[in-house]
């Protein structure tokens, strides 16, 4: 397995070089640049054509790629031109509060949509199924954004029970104060990302279960006088869980991809947020290096999602 | 997040001359019907409670920046790009747009004494005499010396500077050119009498300007850097050092207690502060997306927005019959406009050139579109009164300059066909054609932006259309605005015959820079000798008399508008809904001690 994780991994460096290419290619085809309609109409217009110059952006493309790759290979990805710091420290403070958002919503949704397909999938056809069904559809046929818009008015201004805006209050002191604020900001937006994004897990893990329970090894088991609460426990749970398996490498990288409907909403500074402004501003710097590791993470949660795949079921093998 | 970079940075600009918003009237004679707006909002919340000394001491004043991305984080007005910042880190001036501010101004922008330094000009010797107040410190409690009115111009003018700052009119500095250039290493024209550590810099001309009396003006830059606190650290890099975005200093009557990046910022009394001494001991500022923001005051979460924030008219309609709340706000810095394009940008020659030639170089056809349009229906209907039409190209805000007898382009249809007739573009079918019996289409550019000015333009088209011009939208649709400004901003374009678009100004009003004949942003390209000639009399030796200049300024508004080559389409407010707790809300341009003056009569919010 190690040999076909290492080439695996050999594999990704030309994948990645010509992601690379493609992402700097697109990012300069789009019209304007990071000064575009953004001076100060008492500007001399030499100061921008002097700003440009000073960035490398009239230079040919081939050469603003191997200056950036350059810097690359030396930690650098470059300044922001919007916020004018280094993107690396850019990303890293709204990675953090990305991830912390993504890992309690996560963890919130396995918790609820584990249990809920498991019980629907046991119950097939009965009550419970049924309204977990119906539950998961309606969930699912909301666009998410009214749920954020309704769950801020709701719970964040009419009952004030949760914060809504941003991820920390700017009274907090103190670390025990920063740590409760950090959770009390992301305890609305978390929730209502879990309560609305079960579907697919419920919906697999149901169809899983009903799989299972009629297959000869549960019957088996059942001939043999197991309990059913140790089959389902034993048996159906885990083999069920090989679809959920084959996401979760996607899901544990995709944590950093962030959600723009909710930090839109929530106004809360994370990796989409982030993303989306870095597009309209023409932030080339921050796109490319945003595009970039969302690329690589992309192709290291396939591979993780194989060596899961692998780890949970011994008939499937990588090498 | 709120704007296309021009109209988003709208506020921008604001923060670049570190002045955001500052009427000049007194909100009595504020009338609505000299602005054209319906609306009257007052620059003063007048509350009548007393102030709760206890509320004032132990309460937070929290204020709301609608914005919908997260602030940039620099606090250093020669650095700063937009208006955001300026916002979240307003306390530490002594008034809204100030930061770091070194001068006072007058109702009409005017330099006047009693702020951080005074500023005397000497016409005979060219130069301007700046002296910073014995008492005026840093909030660590660091004089402010001569050397930190000097290292402005150094940051601003330095050849790896991130600063966008740096202004053609620097290069009246003695010497400034050159320190620009890289080719030298000081700017001999800035000289400190009493040493660097002392309180005189001295600033050596090779012209004078009348717009130096003027807060905003391109020659004096109006803010001071912490020399002594940031000197080690590479001007190229100070935009991301710790002395900027994270323990930054400041010489106005708060001191940042804490920034949580991209988010908030916490204020509390800067005991170093020359000025009257703040009463409300402890001020948060919080991002707020704008799509909630009506929201947030509905429930009281909010004393205020940010003063120069942007409130749109959407949100006054929603919040101006709030219980708890008075709107409160002033003309903005900035306006509307629609520019005809006839002609194009010579890279070799740095200037524009006209083509008499073009489509639009017709007198008649421009006014006749401008005639034909309803504005003051269009606003009537979408602008809540925040928006309103346009009559001249300086807006109300200036009031000295601002012809209010301007009337602009009003709606007449049969004035706008019969300049048509006369000019003689006749109906040929449904359309009508050019003189010379050629098919005319016009092509209208217009920035992708809210469902109401989608709206608008159809509007617009509509109007058009009854008049018998075939308009339509340049490249089919509405533009994203990046592509929008890519296009304008090229030196020749004939994709947009006529085009909507929007400027931010600067506290001194001088259009050198829009409408000059070497002007980039003169996207119409119009180049005419009389505007030159008015251009250049706003600032010439006669026009050290105020007389004469608001004269030369009514002058060139006429004419503007005559010509129609750029023709005003909207006038705002700046506005903010003040919660009735708050006393002392006061952002008239008289008031250079907006934040000390504020005090609370309650410890909740009404």
């Amino acid at each position: 397995m190690w040999k076909t994780i290492l080439r695996r991994l050999l594999i990704m460096i030309p994948e990645v070089i010509i992601l690379s290419i493609l992402v700097f290619l697109l990012a300069k085809a789009m019209p304007g640049d990071p000064f575009t309609g953004s001076i100060n109409p008492k500007a001399d217009p030499e100061q921008i054509h002097h700003l440009m110059k000073l960035n490398g952006l009239y230079d040919p493309w081939y050469q603003q790629y191997w200056h950036w790759v350059v810097h690359l290979f030396h930690g650098n990805l470059g300044n922001s031109y919007q916020y004018q710091e280094p993107v690396s420290r850019l990303i890293a403070g709204r990675a953090g509060n990305t991830l912390w958002l993504a890992l309690f919503t996560m963890i919130l949704t396995y918790a609820m949509a584990l249990p809920m397909g498991v019980f629907a999938g046991r119950h097939e056809g009965q009550l419970p199924d049924t309204v977990i069904r119906v539950y998961t559809y309606v969930t699912y046929c909301i666009p998410f954004f009214v749920i954020l818009v309704i769950g801020i008015w709701v719970f964040g201004y009419i009952l004030g029970w949760f914060p809504t805006t941003g991820s920390i209050s700017p009274n907090a002191n103190g670390w025990a104060q920063t740590i409760g604020s950090h959770l009390t900001h992301i305890l609305l937006p978390g929730l209502l990302g879990a309560l609305f994004g079960t579907v697919n897990i419920v919906q697999y893990l149901r169809s899983e279960v009903i799989d299972a329970k009629h297959s000869d090894y549960v019957r088996t088991a059942q001939s043999k006088g197991v309990p059913s609460k140790d089959i389902y426990r034993h048996h159906i749970f885990r083999n069920s869980l090989l679809p959920i398996a084959a996401f979760a490498g996607y899901s544990i990288t995709g944590l950093l991809n962030g959600s723009i409907f909710t930090e839109t909403v929530f106004s809360y500074p994370g990796m989409g947020l982030l993303f989306v402004n870095s597009i309209i501003y023409r932030d080339y710097t921050v796109i490319t290096a945003l595009v970039l590791i969302y690329g690589i993470l992309n192709l290291l949660g396939t591979l993780l999602s194989d060596i899961i795949l692998s780890l949970v079921d011994p008939r499937i093998r990588i090498d | 997040m709120k704007k296309n970079k021009i109209v988003l940075s709208t506020m921008a600009l604001l923060a670049v001359i570190g002045l955001a918003a500052c009427s000049k009237k007194s909100s009595s004679s504020n009338s609505s019907g000299e602005v054209g707006s319906s609306i009257n909002l007052a620059e003063i919340y007048h509350n009548s409670k007393a102030t709760d000394q206890s509320a004032t001491k132990n309460s937070t004043l929290k204020i709301a920046e609608p914005n919908s991305a997260p602030f940039q984080g620099l606090t250093d007005p020669s650095l700063i790009t937009n208006a955001e910042d300026t916002d979240v880190f307003a306390p530490g001036g002594n008034q809204p747009g100030n930061i770091d501010g070194l001068f006072n101004y007058d109702k009409d922008f005017k330099i006047v004494d009693g702020g951080l330094a005074n500023q005397r000009l000497n016409l005979k010797d060219k130069t301007a005499t700046i002296t910073i107040r014995k008492d005026g410190k840093w909030s660590n409690g660091m004089p402010v010396t001569a050397k930190d009115i000097e290292y402005a111009y150094e940051v601003i003018g330095n050849k790896n500077t991130t600063s966008q700052q740096y202004s053609s009119d620097f290069n009246a500095i003695k010497g400034m050119a050159a320190y620009h250039a890289g080719t030298a290493k000081t700017i001999p024209g800035i000289t400190f009498p009493d040493g660097p550590t002392g309180k005189v810099a001295v600033i050596h001309f090779d012209k004078m300007s009348p717009s130096m009396k003027y807060i905003g003006n391109t020659f004096i830059w109006g803010a001071v850097e912490p020399y002594e606190y940031i000197k080690n650290v590479p001007i190229a890099k100070l935009a991301a050092s710790a002395q900027i975005r994270k323990d930054p200093l400041f010489t106005g009557p708060y001191k940042l207690d804490k920034v949580v990046e991209g988010e908030s910022t916490s204020w509390s009394p800067n005991k170093y502060y020359y000025g009257k001494t703040p009463q409300i001991q402890h001020i948060t500022i919080t991002v707020v997306s704008p799509n909630n923001i009506d929201k947030a005051i509905q429930s009281g979460k909010y004393d205020f927005t940010s003063p120069a924030g942007v409130m749109r008219g959407t949100d006054y309609k929603e919040l101006k019959n709030l219980k708890n709340y008075t709107p409160v706000g002033q003309p903005e810095l900035g306006y509307g406009y629609f520019g005809f394009n006839v002609g194009q940008f010579d890279t070799k020659a740095g200037k524009n050139v006209m083509n008499p030639k073009s489509k639009m170089a017709n007198k008649n056809l421009r006014q006749a579109m401008m005639y034909a349009l309803n504005l003051d229906a269009v606003n009537k209907k979408f602008g809540n009164g925040i928006t309103w039409r346009a009559n001249s190209l300086i807006p109300p805000i200036f009031a000295k300059y601002w012809d209010s007898s301007a009337k602009g382009y009003p709606y007449n249809l049969s004035k706008a066909n019969k300049l048509l007739d006369e000019a003689g573009y006749k109906k040929k079918g449904k359309w009508r054609v050019q003189p010379n019996g050629k098919p005319l289409t016009i092509y209208f550019g217009a920035m992708t932006e809210t469902s109401v000015q989608a709206a608008e333009y159809q509007d617009y088209l509509q109007q058009w259309h009854k008049v018998g011009l075939n308009v339509k939208l340049a490249t089919g649709k509405t533009m994203e605005m990046n592509s929008f400004y890519n296009l304008l901003q090229q030196p020749k374009q004939d994709k947009m015959d006529i085009f909507d678009a929007n400027f931010s100004l600067s506290s001194e009003p001088t259009p050198t820079t829009l409408y000059g004949q070497s002007a980039t942003f003169n996207f119409s390209h119009f180049v005419e000798t009389k505007n030159d000639k008015l251009i250049s009399e706003m600032n010439n030796s006669k026009s050290w008399n105020d007389t004469y200049r608001t004269k030369i300024f009514k002058e060139w508004q006429e004419y503007m508008n005559e010509e129609a080559y750029v023709v005003p389409r909207a006038f705002n407010y700046t506005w903010a809904p003040v919660n009735h707790r708050v006393k002392g809300y006061d952002i008239s341009n008289g008031n250079s001690e907006f934040w000390s003056n504020l005090s609370l009569t309650s410890n909740s919010l009404d």
